[in-house]
């Protein structure tokens, strides 16, 4: 068994180090054809790849998939599997447009986004924990509530799917920095941006470095030792839970509010984000700054396939373009292959003697 | 998977009971409640009691935030917009045509709507209970439906433009089912192979999957397939030999009792399959001990490809049947009966026979909710947050056993109470 696991590791090692030396070695055949014959179809590639505007989408794309994925990190972490996690977009993507629309304050909708996903969040982990539903299953059952209340409540009060646009939020420009070529990208860039790295470098801090941090890993790792040092495992769980719709809530209103509006047809604006969220940190390997630079690769892809269409730089039609993010996600998932799941994930604790 | 695990906390009270007669007639209700069966169409009962409830809950909230001209209910100075118990009124009876209203056939056509929308479940429904069985959870149906859809839509026009008469009356439907068939469980074999060698879970590869059936069927339509003479994304329209003649009812319902019977053969074969075949036992094994069936000679990467495989094929034939019976051609835009059939199936313990009725309740919803946009003005929507509440209910079997073991608790001489606290342990 224990052989089992380390070959699995090092096997998910090798698929890691394969799709990160693929996409250098892609990315260098494409600087070499945009240095030396800019006018190939690679070339042009290239330049739009290079753009700052290219990396201003991805930063963009990547926020909401980013947060969702530190809240999934949070909650698998401490031993419950949040399937969900595109439910909580959804949910609350919904509220901050209400929210902000009600309110008059884009920032006091990005709160009421946060609030509903943490709601609905609580709901999962009273679910899951107090009356041990199958976590997989309710966290089904948690998207496709989402999935129906939020274009629901959008029909009651803006009469469709889609709700009113609401403005969104003023970029923050650092003066000389954001003239950079590339990486100017980077400063000049919508608020949400920022909380993102910051949400990153604070999910990395305090699941590594406190004590909260170290009880959630226990609480997946080893449950049975937390309890007998004396901390209440579900209490640490529900806190981690909680975590991870607040996070995703943060996700998901900035997802909104980036747009100004909320649309809810067919599988609304949110398209799978949730999802993806959680293969960029099995495929970031449960580490925060892994799993934002795994989202960088998807989103990466999505922004090159919006400005490949927009440039027209190659025939193929939108909808093939359009599932390129989406087969990166199963091509990722199938090299890197079994994840090292928390010991403890997915299964119910119960203190005490039963 | 709450499908019969192995017992759980206390599965024999360790200290007999005092010789109260009483208490063994108790006994014996929690042992026929915990054999499953009798326990499980009490928690989904229950389940949907409770979702509907909440679901009263979400109309009536609202309708007191809505703002409309004129309002259905008044109390005092507060104005409800929508009418709940109208709603469900509508939702129910009127999936049945109204029942009580006189004159009632059972061949009117918004019964006929809800049977069309039966069929075409009870196949989504069995695509995933038939995964959940081997402990595979296939969110993919609705992307295998649409791949299965559009390959027989494609084949039956093909067809179609080489033979007609009565060999295409004879030939088309089965060869259309067939192609559905194939499309869907090459499609479920992506996600199969990919979790049976290597590793991929496929929870998140069929929901990826699901995105790109649609963006390729879509691209295929549009740029391949496309019917010159529509403005929709659509094919050209079958036939009339590929499309299920309509016996009894109304052909403009678009529903085929002769469907319905291939669905419920379906049933039966899918029971068979589960429970009487060497494969269908090494599947049950795979789902519920896959460590054990592995031990007892089981492939268990076979397995896997193989239950996602016929998982898919049977997701694949519901959208042939959708495709040949309520379109007449493919068009873009699949209602979800893929994750319709998740409620399906969990509502009916992964039971294929009880898929069945699970399949008339949601197609009761589903038609249902047509009837309830035409006489009120709630979103229609409120069948996608009822699919979401049942799942979520079905999922938490405890919380009815401890609601049941407080009733239990409280009064001591109600049976019923004893037999939904079928997990007590006392």
């Amino acid at each position: 068994m224990t052989n089992d696991s380390a070959m699995d590791r090092l096997l998910s090692a090798s698929g890691r180090l394969f799709i990160a030396a693929a996409a250098f070695l892609t990315l260098a055949v494409l600087a070499g054809f945009g240095l030396l014959a800019p006018a190939s179809t690679p070339g042009q590639i290239f330049w739009v790849l290079a753009s700052k505007s290219t990396l201003s989408s991805t930063l963009r794309l990547s926020v909401p998939i980013v947060l969702a994925a530190l809240g999934g990190i949070f909650a698998e972490k401490s031993g419950i599997i949040n399937i969900g996690l595109e439910g909580l977009l959804i949910i609350s993507a919904f509220a901050a447009i209400f929210g902000a629309d009600a309110t008059g304050s884009l920032w006091l909708g990005f709160l009421i986004g946060i609030v509903a996903s943490t709601l609905l969040a609580a709901v999962f982990a009273v679910v899951c924990i107090e009356f041990r539903a199958d976590q997989i299953i309710a966290g089904l059952a948690v998207w496709l509530i989402a999935l129906g209340l939020a274009p629901f409540a959008s029909q009651v009060f803006y009469g469709g799917p889609n709700t009113s646009n609401v403005g969104t939020f003023d970029t923050i420009t650092v003066p000389a920095l954001a003239d950079i070529p590339f990486f100017g990208a980077l400063f000049d860039a919508s608020p949400a941006v920022y909380i993102m790295f910051l949400a990153v470098a604070a999910s990395w801090y305090v699941l590594n470095r406190t004590t909260f941090g170290r009880w959630v890993r226990a609480a997946g790792e080893n449950p049975k030792a937390l309890d007998t040092a004396g901390v209440d495992v579900s209490r640490v769980r529900y806190a981690a839970v909680l975590l991870s719709g607040v996070l995703s809530g943060m996700g998901g209103a900035a997802l909104a509010i980036n747009i100004g509006q909320f649309t809810g047809n067919g599988p609304t604006m949110v398209n799978g984000k949730g999802f993806i969220a959680i293969v960029a940190y099995l495929f970031g390997n449960y580490n925060p700054v892994g799993a934002l630079l795994s989202t960088t690769l998807f989103a990466g892809l999505d922004a090159v396939q919006l400005r490949l269409q927009t440039a027209d730089v190659i025939a193929v039609p939108d909808s093939l373009v359009q599932t390129i993010p989406f087969v990166a996600v199963i091509v990722v998932l199938a090299l890197v292959g079994k994840t090292r799941l928390p010991e403890a994930a997915g299964d119910h604790y119960e203190s005490g003697e039963e | 998977m709450s499908d019969s695990g192995p017992p759980r906390n206390g599965d024999d009270p360790s200290t007999p009971d005092s010789d109260d007669r009483w208490s063994q007639y108790r006994q014996r209700l929690i042992r026929l409640g915990k054999t499953s069966v009798g326990e499980r169409i009490l928690i989904a009962v229950s389940a949907l009691l409770l979702s509907l409830v909440v679901g009263t809950v979400i109309v009536t909230a609202a309708g007191l935030m809505a703002t409309c001209r004129s309002p259905a209910l008044t109390f005092g100075s507060t104005t409800l917009c929508y009418d709940p118990f109208y709603v469900f009124n509508r939702l129910f009876l009127g999936a049945l045509g109204d029942p009580f209203a006189g004159g009632w056939s059972p061949l009117n056509a918004q019964f006929a709507a809800t049977l069309r929308e039966t069929t075409i479940l009870v196949f989504t429904g069995l695509s995933v209970a038939l995964a959940f069985r081997a402990g595979i959870f296939n969110i993919g149906t609705q992307g295998q439906l649409i791949i299965g859809a559009l390959a027989a839509a494609l084949t039956v026009l093909w067809a179609g433009s080489l033979v007609s008469g009565t060999i295409a009356l004879v030939l088309f439907i089965p060869l259309g089912l067939l192609a559905g068939a194939i499309g869907g469980g090459l499609y479920g074999a992506i996600p199969g192979a990919l979790k049976a060698y290597a590793d991929a879970n496929e929870v998140i590869t069929t929901i990826m999957l699901n995105f790109v059936a649609v963006r390729v069927t879509l691209y295929l339509v549009r740029n391949h397939f496309a019917d010159p003479t529509s403005q929709a994304t659509q094919t050209r329209t079958l036939p009339v030999e590929g499309q299920f003649p309509s016996i009894l009812f109304d052909p403009r319902t678009d529903f085929s009792l002769l469907a319905l019977l291939i669905a419920l053969v379906f049933v039966g074969g899918v029971y068979y399959l589960l429970e009487h075949t060497a494969f269908g036992y090494d599947l049950r094994t795979a789902g519920i001990q896959p460590a054990a069936a592995e031990y007892g000679g089981v492939d268990s990467a076979r397995t896997i490809l193989k239950s996602l495989t016929l998982s898919g094929a049977l997701g694949g034939i519901g959208g042939a049947v959708f495709v040949m019976m309520t379109l007449g051609k493919f068009q873009t835009g699949i209602p979800s009966y893929g994750f319709d059939g998740i409620t399906v199936s969990i509502l009916a313990g992964n039971n294929p026979i009880g898929a069945v009725f699970a399949a008339l309740l949601f197609g009761v919803l589903k038609s249902g909710s047509n009837v309830v946009a035409f006489a009120t003005n709630v979103p229609p929507q409120l069948v996608g947050v009822l699919r979401g509440l049942i799942i979520l209910f079905v999922a938490m079997p405890e919380f009815f056993r401890i609601i049941g073991r407080r009733l239990a608790a409280r009064e001591p001489d109600s049976p019923a109470a004893a037999t939904a606290g079928g997990g007590a342990d006392d």
